[in-house]
C-alpha cells in the first residue's frame, strides 16, 4: 500500500541567539529534526510519542507547511512539500496551537464560518458542515456565544471542530487533550476513533503513553529530533519484555538514583520528582532477581521506599529503556 | 479537491475576501470605544492646531496662511490634513500591524494553515481598512466642518474623491512594506510609531511641503500620501497641484499605485519565506 504521508530525511534547524548581556549575542543552531524517515499509511492512527521539545510539533509544522524544512522532503496525500503547499493544506485538518487559534471576540459559529471560507468551502456545504460539527461535538449551547466566554475545554472542542471543517482525509492532532478534563478527553478520543473508522488517517502527538496505547495502531517514539523506536504498541513493548520493569515511589535522593543505575542487571533507570515524592522507573533483568539488590542499594543511599512493585511494561518504559529519561522531562533547549 | 470539501475557484476565492472583510467588521464592532476614538482623534488633532494657529496668527491668521498655501481656509486645510493622516495612521496600525497582532493572539498560524493565498487575506484586510477609513473620513470631515463652521461642500469633490481612493492603493503597498519589517523584527510599536510620525511630518498635516528645504521636499514627494493629501486639498481648497493640473498629479499617484503594492508584496513574500525557513510565522 502506498503511504499517505511519506517523510524522507526531513531535517529542521532553528537559528537562534544566545544573549550575552544587553548588547552581545551569539548565534546558535538548534537541530529540532535530525533526518526523520517515516511512512504513514491510509486509515492509520499513528502516534508520535515523545517528551516536550522532542520535535513532535516541529514535524507537524513542517508537514503542514507552516515551517520550511532545512533539508529532506515529504509527501502528504501525494503532494510534495514546497511544491504543492495549498494542496497539502487542503488535504489536512490540523489542531495545533491549543485554544489560541481562535478569534475570542467572535462567536464559535462565526469562527467556524470564517475558517470554512478560508478553506474554500462553498457556502451551502459550509453551512451543512458547521451544523454537523456542532451536533457531533455537542456545541449547541455555546456556539453562538463569543469564544472569550468559553472554558478551556470548550475552546479546545471548538479548535477541534475547526480542524474538521473541511472534512480532510488526514488529521494532525497535536496534544489535543492537553487542557481537557478526564470526561472531555475521553469523549474526544471516542470521536477520534470514530473519525478513524470513517477512514481518516490521523497523526496524533502526545506525551501521555496511555493515550497512545489506547488509540494508536502504530507509534513512533521521538526524542531530540530523532525517531528512536517505531512499531505497534505490542511490538515496542516486546522490545523490553525480556527484561522487566520495577516502579518505586518514595523519597529518593540523587545518590540513590545514581547507585541504582550502576547496579548490575539494570539497563536504564529514570527518576522524576514532584515536590517531596519521587518516582523511579527501573528497566532491567528479571525483576525477582533484581529486587533484593535494588532495595538494598536504595536503603544504603538514604532512600525511603513507600511503594515498590514489578510492573506491566508500558510505552513510557520503552522510552525509559531507550533514553534513561521519562516522558515528563522537558527536553527543549532553552 | 478530491476527498475534502475544499473547492478552489474564483467564487470561493471571492468568498475568502468577503469573509475576511466581514470578520474584521465583526471584530471591530465589538470594540465600540475604538470606533468612537477613530472619529474623535482627527477632530481633537485639528482643534489643537487650529487654536494654536489662531493664538499665533491672531486676526490676520487667514491672510498669512493664504500667502503660504494659496487658501485662506486654514480650518478646512487642517481638518483635511488630520483626516488624511488618520487614513495613513489606520493603514499602518490596522494593516501593517495586523500581521503582528494576529501573531500575538495566536491566530496567524490558523490563517497560514488554511489552503488560501495570503494575498487573498491581505486583500480582504486592505478592503475592509479602506472602507472603514473612507467612511470615517467623511464623518469626521463633516463633523469637523460643522464644529468649526466651515462649508464642507466646496471645490471639486469628485476629483478629491479620486485622489483619496487612488491614494489608498500605494498606501497599502507602503503599509505592507512596514508589515514585513514588523513581521521580521517584531518591534511593532516602535516601528509603526516611527513610521506614523515620519508620515505626518512628510505629508504635511498642517503645512504645505513648499515650506521644506529642497532636499526634504524631494523626499516628501517620494512618499505617496503626500500626493494624496495635496490632491485632496488642491481639489477642494484650490491650494495648487504639484504639477499644475490634477491629471498630472493623478498620473504620478497612479504610478505609485503600480509600484508600491508590487514592492510591498515582493518584500512581504521574501520576508514570509525567510521566517518560514527559520522560526515560523507563529513565533512571537
Amino acid at each position: 500500500m502506498e503511504p499517505i504521508i511519506k517523510i524522507r530525511d526531513l531535517r529542521k534547524t532553528y537559528f537562534s541567539k544566545e544573549r550575552k548581556g544587553i548588547f552581545r549575542a551569539k548565534k546558535m543552531a538548534i537541530e529540532a529534526l535530525k533526518g526523520i524517515n517515516l511512512d504513514i499509511y491510509p486509515g492509520e492512527i499513528f502516534g508520535l510519542l515523545g517528551p516536550n521539545g522532542a520535535g513532535k510539533t516541529t514535524l507537524i509544522k513542517c508537514l503542514t507547511t507552516l515551517l520550511l524544512p532545512t533539508g529532506g522532503t515529504a509527501w502528504v496525500n501525494g503532494y510534495q512539500l514546497e511544491k504543492d503547499e495549498e494542496m497539502i493544506r487542503a488535504s489536512v485538518g490540523c489542531m495545533l496551537m491549543g485554544e489560541r487559534g481562535l478569534y475570542w471576540k467572535l462567536t464559535g459559529r462565526e469562527n467556524l464560518d470564517f475558517f470554512g471560507s478560508l478553506y474554500h468551502i462553498p457556502p451551502h456545504l459550509k453551512r451543512r458542515r458547521i451544523d454537523a460539527l456542532i451536533e457531533i461535538l455537542g456545541l449547541e449551547d455555546i456556539v453562538d456565544r463569543t469564544v472569550e466566554t468559553y472554558s478551556s475545554g470548550q475552546k479546545m472542542k471548538l479548535v477541534f471542530a475547526k480542524a474538521l471543517i473541511n472534512d480532510a482525509p488526514i488529521l494532525f492532532l497535536d496534544e489535543p487533550t492537553i487542557t481537557l478534563d478526564v470526561p472531555s478527553a475521553h469523549e474526544l478520543r471516542a470521536i477520534v476513533k470514530d473519525l478513524n473508522r470513517r477512514g481518516k488517517t490521523i497523526l496524533y502527538t502526545t506525551h501521555q503513553m496511555t493515550e497512545a496505547e489506547e488509540l494508536c495502531h502504530r507509534v513512533a517514539i521521538i526524542d531530540k529530533g530523532e525517531i528512536i523506536a517505531l512499531g505497534t504498541v505490542e511490538e515496542l513493548k516486546a522490545t523490553i519484555n525480556r527484561e522487566g520493569v520495577i516502579k518505586i515511589e518514595g523519597v529518593i535522593p540523587s545518590e540513590a538514583y545514581e547507585a541504582v543505575r550502576l547496579l548490575s542487571g539494570v539497563k536504564e533507570a529514570a527518576l522524576t520528582k514532584e515536590k517531596d515524592l519521587a518516582k523511579l522507573i527501573v528497566v532491567g533483568s528479571e525483576p525477582r532477581t533484581l529486587l533484593p539488590s535494588l532495595i538494598r542499594t536504595l536503603f544504603e543511599n538514604g532512600a525511603t521506599i513507600e511503594y515498590i512493585s514489578p510492573a506491566e511494561v508500558t510505552l513510557e518504559d520503552v522510552f525509559v529503556a531507550k533514553t534513561g529519561r521519562t516522558l515528563d522531562i522537558d527536553t527543549r533547549i532553552k | 479537491m478530491r476527498g475534502t470539501l475544499t473547492q478552489f475557484g474564483w467564487k470561493t476565492s471571492l468568498q475568502v475576501i468577503l469573509s475576511v472583510i466581514l470578520a474584521r467588521l465583526r471584530l471591530r464592532s465589538r470594540y465600540k470605544g475604538w470606533l468612537l476614538l477613530g472619529l474623535i482623534i482627527p477632530i481633537v488633532m485639528s482643534a489643537i492646531i487650529i487654536f494654536l494657529g489662531r493664538a499665533l496668527g491672531g486676526p490676520r491668521a487667514a491672510e498669512n496662511f493664504f500667502l503660504n498655501t494659496g487658501t485662506s481656509n486654514y480650518v478646512a486645510y487642517i481638518i483635511l490634513g488630520s483626516n488624511v493622516f488618520m487614513i495613513v495612521s489606520r493603514a499602518l496600525w490596522d494593516f501593517g500591524f495586523w500581521l503582528r497582532r494576529e501573531q500575538e493572539t495566536g491566530t496567524l498560524e490558523s490563517l497560514y494553515l488554511a489552503p488560501t493565498s495570503m494575498m487573498l487575506i491581505l486583500t480582504g484586510v486592505a478592503i475592509y481598512n479602506a472602507l472603514h477609513s473612507i467612511v470615517n473620513f467623511f464623518i469626521t470631515f463633516a463633523l469637523g466642518c460643522f464644529l468649526f463652521r466651515v462649508n464642507p461642500l466646496q471645490g471639486n469633490i469628485p476629483i478629491a474623491l479620486l485622489f483619496l481612493s487612488l491614494g489608498l492603493v500605494p498606501l497599502y503597498g507602503v503599509s505592507l512594506l512596514y508589515g514585513a519589517m514588523v513581521f521580521k523584527l517584531k518591534e511593532a510599536h516602535a516601528l509603526i510609531r516611527m513610521a506614523q510620525w515620519v508620515a505626518s511630518f512628510l505629508m504635511g498635516i498642517c503645512y504645505p511641503i513648499s515650506v521644506f528645504p529642497p532636499f526634504l521636499r524631494a523626499v516628501a514627494l517620494l512618499f505617496p500620501p503626500t500626493w494624496m493629501s495635496n490632491g485632496v486639498r488642491a481639489s477642494l481648497l484650490g491650494v495648487g497641484f504639484f504639477f499644475g493640473t490634477w491629471y498630472r498629479d493623478l498620473a504620478v499617484l497612479s504610478a505609485f499605485c503600480v509600484i508600491m503594492p508590487l514592492v510591498g508584496y515582493s518584500v512581504f513574500l521574501a520576508t514570509e519565506r525567510r521566517i518560514k525557513r527559520n522560526e515560523g510565522v507563529g513565533m512571537f
